[in-house]
Parts: structure tokens; C-alpha cells; sequence
């Protein structure tokens, strides 16, 4: 973490006719970090991106990419920078290999090697002579994604990335952001309004609601914390006072067999081994891993209606 | 900025609304180079009823009347200079069609791609370059590409310059095709050729009134050059006004419908409101300027080559600060 | 591959369009705004077919001005004289006096037009010093008559008539104001069309006639030539190859009428 920051903002403000759309973003981003910026939609999230590649001023604060000011070293700053934004558009009526030829054309260092190299990364080689007219959501999107890493960028910015693509390609899209971060030294910054998406990729997150980012956290910490697990056991009564008594453990009852608790830092074994021994028959015990869910929705629901 | 235009290029030529273009002129100049064709057939037969005569071969006899008369005229002691300039332009194309046996009753593939030109200068030429401008921005606009290429290591000035640049080089892509097709469509009709019979121009507007003192002879060559040479200027200026609506307005359809409406009701407003000063200065009634060439303008005081050229080069220049200056500044929201 | 060569050609013929535009737009813009252009050096050099003698002030010469459309100016005459021509070559022949004339007539000239001419005040001189006049004037206010329908000719023709009659009438004032003593010689109207047509035409060319003359005859020194009679039967021997004009042999026959008319007029001058 001693390397410079590849991304910051600081206090980003952003006003459109009056009203406040981003209210005062600070964030600082390191090499080979996965960012998970979480929200719901309208949150501000596409505008908060749009500010940081520069197609919208922001009205205050400034965006430092690399060290270089988007506002005032624009060129320096976006040669950093590889993006998808909203949506994948791309030239309908070029082939795949053409918008990538049109992108390629726009930055000298480019090669045909890479160009090679970046459409099997994307696993689009049988497909990239066709007309982007004639491709499915998921292919434009990993088109898109071709063109965003296709200049080598040190930040990669992924709006919504996963729209639209199957399972399969959501899990192998994963394991290629992965690669890119740990591999390659990319900063990959990824908003989502999906909870499960960013759980899955992404080291840390932060979740903006309304225009300001209302929690910031490394993703590890924020299960660890919340760490909710669930026992299908003989006796709840005895066990939900067996919690109390010896660790502190607020546990509650859900169904006829079933309690559930958060666990806090303390090791799962140990308190399965602590119940057994208490004697009580343990049949099931899971983490539910629902906790960064309740976060979010406690976050960003909470006092929407207020 | 060249791999730039060479992108902008390769993407008007995929849209295929440059070959649709074409497509246009093909139909339009094959139809009026027909219709051409008929006309004058027509016209020699009125001929040779009224008169008794045959225009197609007597032709000579009346041209050689027609010169001894005017090299009379010229001889007159009495005869201003200014009459005499016209007259002598007028023996040299008599004597030209003599001597190279050329019937000025016929039409030439030169005559009639010069005559294209003039004729689509203020109306049809503007649409196919509106046609092709009105795209070049908003077209990136309404599809969302225009994200990705504004975020790329390229100053949106560029972006923007190089489309500009695009679309100067379309318009003389254009003028190009206009003018090889309508060459070699009117060449199947009337023969190839003519390119150096003389062409009188050089009309001027003398308080008010036509003055044919400075009046001389080109070759056809040299007077189609400066036709198209008009067009292109104009070409130019639609192409810019059409440029700024396109980077004003999101809509392609919007930014084609506006450009049309107005290029139209110029066209209203010079025949409604030709009293009214401040209509000169209008861009859309200063787009014939082909007729200062052949001296078919009406004459309205102040109303010369150089001021129309003027104030073109003013609505061009306009929109062309106001483009750049939108462009660079506007958030992109789309 | 094959979008590329297109960029390439796409880009040399902009390149090239745009150099050899941008040379015709310099020169659109200097050949409307050059003071006064050499004519271009094809011309050859004008040789002039008449010898147009020097216009002295001389006892034995008679100063004469043909005024008016395309007869006047001699359209047609395939031997290019004119009246002109053959007014001086019969006085040179019959008389010892000389003729000098000046030619101004203009094809398709209207009386409205002569009018203008005369007012414009451009003809001054040459009208003050001038011995006779000789004025064909008409021909192109009544000629686009003939091809309307029946119903709008008879209208149109009184129209035109009034119109003209009251140009003419101005065009001898402006005449006399300038010269009050020279003689004027105004030509009557032939019918070119004659093998064409038909009676109501006829009578529409001899009622214009008519009234040109009662009208030349107010004037006190002024003579009406007809030249009806002279092409009725001889339009094949008289009208010039374009269907309309004279030829030569009509003006020369219309000349010798003048000249006969001219005669004692000219003796004593």
C-alpha cells in the first residue's frame, strides 16, 4: 500500500439543475485493489464514473488519476484509463474487430499482438469478423470490456459490468477481472446495484446512497463483522442462553429448531464444539453470508421513506 | 489527428450514407440529364416549325449572319465601352462555335454538369452535405458511442476536428462524384466534350444595375472549376451550420429537420421578404453564388460575390466557434 | 482491406479535390471582383468588315442616324450593308453627295426601349447633327402577339397598340426636341410570316400600320415607308435564312423605296 494511488477523489460535488446528484465523494484507490462501488439505482454511482473519466465537470472537487488532474492534465490522466460505461456501445455497423481497430487507432502504443491477445482474453475470436449488430448483450459486453483493457490501462472502470451476461460468463468474466488485478497490477473499480456480484469480486467496497457514500470498508472485515450463522440444533431455548451466558452472543430463535446469531470475531469451530460439548445435538450449521446484504439494504433502504 | 479522420472515414463508409449519397445522384442526375435530352430535342423541333428552318443544320448560316452583325456593332464609333465588352464576348463564342463546328443549340456533357451544379447549388447540394453532417455528431450522441470516444486519451477538440475534417473531406468527396457522374451520365446523352468552349462571366453590379463592361470569355474548363469551386464553398457553410446543430442537438433526425426547415424557408424568404434589409445577410439567400458567375442574379444593391462570400464565411465561422466551444465544455449525459 | 484503400483514395481525392478547389474558388472570386480583364488573347484581333469613313462635317455629306430593332440595324443581311450600305451606294452612284450613318439599331428592340434610348440622352450628339433619321421600330411590340389564341390577341393587340402609339408619340417629341429640322423616315411593318397566315392577322399587321402612319404624319417632316406590299409576294425572294429578317435583296428593295422617297429631300440639303 506504499505505491502512489491510482484513483482519487476528493469531495466530488456534482449539482445538475439544482439538484444534488453527488454530494461530496472522497475515495483514495490502490494498484491491483477490485473496487466494488455499490448502490442502489439513482444513486449517483454513473455520475460519480462519468465525472471521473471526464464527460461530466464535476461543480466541485477535483479527480486525480494517476497523480494527473482529469480536469486539467486530461490527456495524461485518461491514458490511464479504460472504461465501459452503462452500456457497452459500440459501432453497430462495424464488425467487433473494427471497433477494436477504431479504439486501437486512437492510442500509437497499440499493437496487433494485443489486439489478439486482449479478443482471446474475451473469448470472442470465432465472433469478432461479425457485425456488433448481430451480437448478444453478453458479447457486446465482453467486446466492451475488450476495448476498455485494450490500451493496458492502470484503472479499469466497469459500469454494471455483469448486464447481461449468462452465469457461465458472469463467472468467467470474474475470474478475468481477477486475473487482471493480480495479474496485470489493474485497479478495477466496479459499480453494481447487485450485493452478490461485488461480494464475489471485489476486496473493497463502498456503498453510496443518494449521493454519498455512506460506508466504506474492506469486504473481509465487513462479513467478519457481521458474521451471521445459523444452528439446526435440539434445543433452542437452552442453547440461545448457553450463547448469552458463556460468549456474550445474542442469538434468536427462527424456526422450531433453528437459531440464528451474529457471531462477531469470535471463531465458528470453537462455538460448535462449545454447543456439542454442552450436549446438545447439532444437526446443521451454516453462514448465511446475508449480513453484508442486511448492511446494504439496512444502508441504503433504511430511511429512504423518511 | 490523421488516424483520427482516417476512424471517422472508415465509419462513414460502414454507415453507408455516403454510398446512399451517391445512390441519390445517380437517380437525380441520370432523370435530369434525360429530361435535358428531351428538352432540346424539343426545342429544335419548335425551331424548325416557327422558322422553316432546321436548327440542327442551318445553324451556320444564322451564327455567321449573327457575328458580321455584331463585329458590325463593334465597329461603331458610337458604342460605349461597356457594350462593346459584352459584344466581343459574345463574337468570340459565335466564332468558337464556327470554327469548331459546335451547335450552341446542342448540349454538352460540359455544359450540362455545369449547369447541374448551378441548378442544385442552393437546394439539393446543401441536402446531401446536411445529410451527411447532420450525423456526424449526433449520430454518436443518439447510439452512446460518444462516450467512448471521449474518454480516451484524445482532447475533445481533436475528436471534434477531426470529424470536421471528415466531413470537408466528404464534401469534396461529393462534388467529386457529382461531378464524374454527371460527366459521364450526360456524356452518354450528349457526347463527351466541350470543356473548351468559351463561357462568358465576369458580371459585376454597378449601382444597381448589371454592368457587362468587364464581361470575358473562359473556357468552359476553367468556369466549371469556378462553379464547383462555389459549390464547394457553399458545401463548406451548410456543412458547418449543419455541423453545430448536430453537436447541439442529441437526434440526428432532429438535427437533419432543422437544417432542412431552414434551408427551405430561405427559400421563402427570398421571394417573400427581398425588401427587407436584414434578409441578405441571412445565410440561406446567399447560397446562389454561382449566379454572380453567369450574371443571373437579380441585381439588389450591395449584393455582390464578396459580400455573399462574406457572409457565409460568417455564419461559417460561427458555428464553427460555437461547435467548439459546446463540445469542449458540455457534459455528456447520454 | 478493402475499407482501407477506400480511406486511401477517399484521401488523395480530397487532397487533391481540395487544392484544385480552393485555386477555382480564388479564381471565381477574382474574375468577378478584377477591375477591367484583358480580353482573353483567343480572340483574334477584330478586322472590321465596313470601312466607316471619318464623320466630318462636310458640305457634300449627309449625316444620317438609323435608329430602332433588328431591320434598322440590318440583322440578315447576309452581305452585312444594311441600309446603310445600300442608301450610300445608291447616292454615290446617282448623286455627288455623300452618306454617313451611324447604326445604333438593337435586336428586339421595343418602342418602350427606343423610348428609354432616346431619354437616356446617350444619342444627343449624334441626333443634333444628324440630316435624317430613319427609324424601323414595332416589328418585336407586335410580333409575340401572333402565336396567342384568337380571344386574348384581339385584347392584347389594343393593348399593345395604345401602348405603343403613345411610345411613339414621345419617341418624335424626344426626336424633335434634339433635331427639329431633320427628316424623319420611319418604316412601315411587313409580314415575314405570310405564307402562315391567316386573314385576322393580316388585318390586326395592316390596322397597326395604319395608325403608325396617321401618327408619323403629324409629325410635319416626317414620311411613312410601307414595306407590306413590297414583301407580300416575295418573302421567299426577300426574308433571310433565319425566317424573320430581310436578306440582302430586301433591304436593298426597301432601300430603293428610300432612296426614290429621298431624293428631292436630298438634293436640297
Amino acid at each position: 500500500m506504499q505505491q502512489p494511488p491510482v484513483l482519487e477523489l476528493t469531495n466530488l460535488r456534482k449539482t445538475i439543475k439544482g439538484k444534488d446528484i453527488v454530494k461530496g465523494i472522497n475515495l483514495t484507490l490502490y494498484p491491483s485493489q477490485i473496487f466494488g462501488f455499490l448502490g442502489p439505482n439513482g444513486a449517483g454511482k454513473t455520475t460519480t464514473i462519468r465525472m471521473i473519466v471526464g464527460l461530466i465537470k464535476p461543480t466541485e472537487g477535483s479527480v486525480k488519476i494517476c497523480g494527473y488532474s482529469v480536469a486539467h492534465e486530461f490527456v495524461k490522466a485518461l491514458s490511464n484509463v479504460g472504461c465501459i460505461i452503462e452500456s457497452p456501445d459500440m459501432y453497430q455497423y462495424l464488425t467487433g474487430m473494427e471497433n477494436l481497430l477504431q479504439f486501437a487507432a486512437m492510442n500509437k502504443a497499440i499493437s496487433q499482438q494485443r489486439i489478439k491477445d486482449v479478443i482471446e482474453m474475451v473469448g470472442l475470436q470465432h465472433r469478432v469478423n461479425d457485425k456488433v449488430s448481430t451480437y448478444s448483450l453478453g458479447m457486446r459486453q465482453r467486446l466492451g470490456i475488450a476495448q476498455a483493457i485494450i490500451s493496458k490501462p492502470k484503472l479499469l472502470i466497469l459500469d454494471e459490468p455483469t448486464n447481461g451476461l449468462d452465469p457461465a460468463g458472469i463467472t468467467e468474466f470474474r475470474n478475468l477481472i481477477r486475473k487482471l488485478a493480480y495479474e496485470e497490477g489493474m485497479t478495477v473499480f466496479v459499480s453494481s446495484h447487485i450485493l452478490l456480484e461485488i461480494q464475489q469480486m471485489c476486496d473493497i467496497v463502498s456503498i453510496i446512497k443518494q449521493g454519498s457514500v455512506v460506508k466504506t470498508a474492506n469486504i473481509q472485515d465487513l462479513l467478519q463483522d457481521n458474521d451471521k450463522i445459523e444452528w439446526q440444533l435440539s434445543d433452542p431455548e437452552t442453547a440461545i442462553s448457553l450463547l448469552r451466558e458463556h460468549w456474550n452472543i445474542q442469538a434468536s430463535q427462527l424456526k422450531k429448531n433453528t437459531i440464528s446469531a451474529n457471531i462477531g470475531p469470535h471463531p465458528l469451530a470453537k462455538l460448535n464444539e462449545f454447543l456439542i460439548t454442552e450436549g446438545l445435538a447439532l444437526t446443521y450449521c451454516s453462514a448465511t453470508g446475508n449480513t453484508l446484504e442486511d448492511l446494504f439494504l439496512d444502508l441504503t433502504v433504511g430511511d429512504e421513506i423518511v | 489527428m490523421f488516424s483520427l479522420i482516417e476512424n471517422e472515414v472508415i465509419k462513414m463508409i460502414s454507415k453507408k450514407r455516403l454510398l446512399f449519397v451517391i445512390a441519390i445522384l445517380v437517380a437525380l442526375i441520370s432523370v435530369f440529364a434525360y429530361g435535358q435530352h428531351h428538352a432540346s430535342e424539343r426545342i429544335k423541333t419548335q425551331l424548325s416549325q416557327r422558322m422553316g428552318i432546321s436548327a440542327t443544320t442551318d445553324w451556320h448560316k444564322i451564327a455567321d449572319q449573327q457575328l458580321i452583325e455584331l463585329k458590325n456593332r463593334l465597329d461603331s464609333p458610337y458604342r460605349d465601352e461597356k457594350d462593346k465588352s459584352a459584344l466581343r464576348v459574345r463574337i468570340e463564342q459565335l466564332q468558337y462555335n464556327l470554327d469548331n463546328d459546335i451547335n450552341p443549340l446542342e448540349q454538352s456533357a460540359a455544359k450540362f454538369t455545369t449547369k447541374f451544379m448551378e441548378q442544385s447549388i442552393f437546394l439539393f447540394l446543401p441536402l446531401l452535405i446536411i445529410m451527411l453532417a447532420s450525423d456526424m455528431v449526433s449520430g454518436e450522441s443518439s447510439s452512446g458511442t460518444i462516450k467512448l470516444l471521449l474518454v480516451r486519451n484524445v482532447p475533445r477538440w481533436k475528436v471534434l476536428l477531426s470529424k470536421f475534417l471528415t466531413l470537408i473531406m466528404l464534401e469534396i468527396i461529393v462534388l467529386f462524384f457529382a461531378f464524374v457522374l454527371s460527366e459521364i451520365i450526360s456524356g452518354l446523352f450528349f457526347g463527351f466534350g466541350g470543356w473548351n468552349a468559351p463561357v462568358a462571366t465576369g458580371f459585376k453590379l454597378v449601382a444597381g444595375k448589371l454592368d457587362t463592361s468587364s464581361v470575358l470569355n473562359v473556357p468552359q474548363w476553367r468556369y466549371t472549376l469556378m462553379v464547383y469551386s462555389l459549390a464547394f464553398f457553399v458545401s463548406f457553410v451548410v456543412g458547418s451550420i449543419s455541423f453545430m446543430i448536430s453537436v447541439l442537438v442529441r437526434s440526428t433526425a432532429a438535427s437533419i429537420g432543422i437544417i432542412m426547415s431552414t434551408l427551405v424557408a430561405g427559400n421563402f424568404i427570398s421571394y417573400f421578404l427581398s425588401d427587407w434589409k436584414i434578409t441578405r445577410y441571412m445565410f440561406m439567400v446567399n447560397l446562389r453564388l454561382t449566379d454572380y458567375l453567369s450574371g443571373s442574379f437579380q441585381p439588389i444593391e450591395g449584393m455582390t460575390l464578396l459580400f455573399s462570400i462574406l457572409v457565409l464565411l460568417g455564419w461559417a465561422s460561427a458555428s464553427i466557434i460555437i461547435s467548439f466551444v459546446y463540445f469542449t465544455k458540455k457534459d455528456i449525459l447520454v | 482491406m478493402f475499407k482501407k484503400s477506400m480511406w486511401y483514395s477517399i484521401l488523395v481525392i480530397a487532397f487533391v479535390g481540395f487544392v484544385i478547389l480552393a485555386n477555382g474558388f480564388y479564381q471565381a472570386i477574382l474574375v468577378t471582383t478584377q477591375a477591367n480583364p484583358q480580353p482573353t488573347s483567343e480572340s483574334a484581333p477584330l478586322e472590321s468588315t465596313t470601312d466607316l469613313t471619318p464623320s466630318s462635317k462636310n458640305p457634300n455629306t449627309i449625316q444620317m442616324l438609323i435608329l430602332g430593332d433588328s431591320v434598322a440595324k440590318g440583322t440578315g443581311d447576309e452581305k452585312s450593308k444594311g441600309f446603310s450600305g445600300y442608301l450610300s451606294e445608291y447616292l454615290k452612284n446617282n448623286t455627288s453627295k455623300e452618306i454617313i450613318a451611324d447604326n445604333v439599331g438593337i435586336d428586339g428592340l421595343e418602342s418602350t426601349g427606343l423610348l428609354e434610348q432616346l431619354q437616356s440622352r446617350r444619342l444627343e450628339q449624334q441626333l443634333t447633327h444628324t440630316d435624317i433619321v430613319l427609324v424601323s421600330i414595332g416589328g418585336n411590340d407586335i410580333r409575340s402577339i401572333l402565336t396567342l389564341n384568337s380571344f386574348d390577341k384581339e385584347n392584347e393587340f389594343k393593348v399593345r397598340l395604345d401602348r405603343y402609339l403613345s411610345n411613339l408619340k414621345l419617341t418624335f417629341q424626344e426626336l424633335r426636341k434634339s433635331n427639329p429640322n431633320s427628316t424623319i423616315i420611319f418604316l412601315g411593318l411587313y409580314n415575314p410570316y405570310e405564307k402562315v397566315t391567316n386573314l385576322e392577322d393580316s388585318q390586326l399587321l395592316n390596322s397597326w400600320n395604319f395608325n403608325t402612319q396617321q401618327l408619323v404624319e403629324t409629325d410635319g417632316k416626317a414620311i411613312f415607308i410601307p414595306t407590306y406590299d413590297l414583301f407580300k409576294y416575295n418573302t421567299g425572294r426577300f426574308i433571310a435564312q433565319d425566317g424573320l429578317h430581310p436578306n440582302s435583296a430586301g433591304y436593298q428593295a426597301i432601300s430603293n423605296r428610300i432612296s426614290r422617297s429621298l431624293e428631292m429631300i436630298i438634293a436640297g440639303l
